[in-house]
């Protein structure tokens, strides 16, 4: 079998499978970043976290439990958050943690390895994944915002409309907050749908592109020319980690995909569920929406190293 | 030019995602697509689309598209990259919709390898008794008795069975029989029917007479289905080209071969079949 094997037909029918279960998350996603956009002002978003950094980046990296979302739906919401003054490290926190750090995904994935050491599984996913997350964000809190977000995403104070400016345009000296808040019960609404609409718009746009590029690789590559890799740990993980990364599945089913390849390592199966739900060819897309392409590209890479260094001194665990 | 960006583009668009939506659900090819679980959204995502385009015609713009510093679409700042934005929402999901069939290729399939063993797959509930211990397969070919297992229900509360008394049983039933005692006891020198997918087999056929039959297994989405098989053993194998649906009828059997227990059903008849109503097995 030679390793890749394009077909239209195979592209089309899984990038529409992705499609049609993504794109009502998205969705949801939307309209709570319209929800929010209308009806939290930037002054209650300060009010909502602890004033104390450490606290609101460990805070922000637990809300998935409470508001658990997909990683698709939660780059939305973040974007939204942000706009109105949340802190980069929260939101990244927030960003990093919720996909892995929720309970859909804990139950999922002790169902997934049923026999194959559940609860050991569950919980260092649950809790490397957070502490990966935290790290990320306490990083992230050190730089500059200016170096890592992308300037329209950044808190402002001057925006004037909602979404693709389908709005009507505020008054001189007005901004979209104000008038937000001045509006009738009705046109709230309206400003909602046109700021939810506006998002959804935006980022279907990165999650076509990503899930199209996963589709190619997730139907073409052989993925049993991996399977030689399984005996060799840190190979195994390294490979198991690209593989999560190329087929983008979603975190809340991705545990049954790494429970099948049996001949794997418990190490690479974690390394598989810790990165993909973090950084893959569909978020490489979706995070361009928010960061600047150099940020991205350190993530990525720092995500990998960081995550592949962990299960590497794992794999010596005799689980 | 500026009401074609920022009003009837996002409306075309939405539109037709929301067409797209609908249409998969309405005419029963989502089955194909997602789990049941799943289903439900993609109509309620469809009609809060088809309210967003009506939002959209009613509620008319009255300035331009992406042309503030809010604007996310890194390509929108001349008017073709506007065009291309809109392009990229809107092809890949109209052709795709047009042209996706209902099932992936034999490539597909290959490439995602094909599962044979019911140890890779989680332990589903499809399994109608809770797995006991597994016995380690011995070279003795006497399979372990059925008595030495509970059973807690008999084959004719949950199996379904053709008029003529054969079991209707899926490739999931056979795989996850070849690992349980008192799964396999239900199924074991019974007759069966089958349905999947004809797929050569080139691992456990040193006779030359096995093929497999192939479903494939989602969990969430058809992109994260992976093929499970049967292998099923005939005098002759049949003439149909790769991945024909048929139905092949015999006895079930559950050999040790190579150190481990498989599912083989020695078919007395094999012929072509229509897809099943599900063609993806949950």
């Amino acid at each position: 079998m030679p390793w890749f094997t394009f077909r239209f037909d195979n592209f089309a029918f899984s990038f529409l499978s992705v499609l049609l279960e993504g794109v009502p998350f998205l969705l949801l996603g939307s309209l709570i970043s319209g929800l929010v956009d209308v009806f939290v002002s930037p002054a209650r978003m300060q009010r909502l976290l602890p004033s104390n950094s450490a606290a609101a980046i460990g805070i922000s990296g637990l809300l998935g439990l409470i508001f658990p979302m997909c990683e698709c739906g939660s780059v939305i919401v973040i974007r939204r958050f942000l706009r109105k003054g949340l802190p980069l490290s929260s939101a990244v926190a927030y960003m990093l943690a919720a996909p892995i750090v929720s309970p859909l995904v804990a139950i999922s994935t002790f169902a997934a390895f049923k026999g194959q050491n559940p609860w050991v599984m569950t919980s260092l996913r649950l809790s490397i994944g957070y502490l990966i997350a935290i790290g990320v964000a306490f990083i992230v809190h050190r730089l500059p915002s200016g170096s890592i977000l992308r300037s329209e995403n950044a808190a402002s104070a001057s925006r004037k409309r909602a979404g693709l400016s389908v709005s009507p345009e505020p008054a001189e000296g007005q901004d979209f907050s104000t008038l937000a808040a001045a509006a009738s019960g009705p046109k709230k609404l309206l400003l909602t749908i046109q700021s939810a609409t506006s998002d959804f718009l935006d980022v279907a746009f990165f999650f076509i592109i990503g899930t199209a590029v996963a589709s190619v690789f997730n139907t073409a590559v052989n993925q049993e020319i991996i399977l030689p890799l399984a005996g060799e740990p840190l190979l195994a993980i390294v490979s198991f980690m690209g593989l999560a990364a190329i087929l983008a599945l979603c975190s809340t089913t991705d545990a049954f995909i790494a429970a099948s390849f049996t001949a794997f390592p418990f190490a690479a199966k974690l390394g598989f569920l810790l990165f993909g739900p973090v950084f893959d060819l569909k978020l490489f897309w979706l995070y361009g929406l928010l960061f600047k392409r150099r940020f991205i590209i350190a993530l990525g890479l720092g995500l990998f190293l960081i995550i592949g260094l962990i299960c590497w001194r794992l794999s010596a665990v005799p689980f | 030019m500026n009401t074609l960006f920022s009003r009837w583009l996002p409306c075309v668009t939405l539109a037709s995602w929301s067409t797209v939506l609908l249409y998969f659900f309405f005419s029963g090819r989502i089955t194909a697509f997602l789990h049941p679980t799943f289903r439900p959204y993609v109509a309620i995502a469809g009609f809060v689309l088809a309210g967003m385009t009506l939002v959209f015609l009613f509620f008319p713009a009255d300035a331009d598209c992406c042309s503030s510093a809010e604007c996310g679409h890194g390509l929108s700042r001349l008017a073709a990259g506007k065009i291309l934005t809109f392009l990229i929402l809107l092809l890949p999901v109209t052709a795709a919709a047009i042209y996706s069939p209902d099932g992936f290729g034999k490539e597909a399939i290959l490439n995602r390898g094909i599962i044979t063993d019911a140890s890779a797959l989680p332990q589903s509930a499809k399994a109608p008794f809770s797995a006991p211990e597994l016995p380690l397969p011995t070279n003795d070919a006497t399979p372990p008795t059925a008595a030495a297992t509970p059973q807690p229900a008999t084959p004719a509360d949950y199996l379904t069975r053709t008029p003529d008394g054969r079991i209707v049983a899926e490739v999931l039933d056979l795989l996850y029989a070849a690992q349980d005692n008192a799964l396999r006891a239900d199924f074991e020198n019974k007759p069966v029917v089958l349905v999947g997918q004809l797929m050569p087999d080139a691992s456990n056929n040193a006779g030359g007479k096995r093929f497999k039959a192939v479903r494939m297994f989602m969990t969430c989405c058809a992109a994260d289905a992976r093929p499970v098989a049967t292998l099923v053993e005939c005098e002759t194998l049949p003439a149909f080209p790769e991945m024909t649906w048929v139905k092949a009828t015999g006895i079930a059997t559950f050999p040790i071969e190579n150190g481990r227990r498989i599912a083989v059903l020695k078919a007395d008849s094999v012929e072509k079949s229509s897809p099943p109503d599900e063609s993806m097995l949950f």
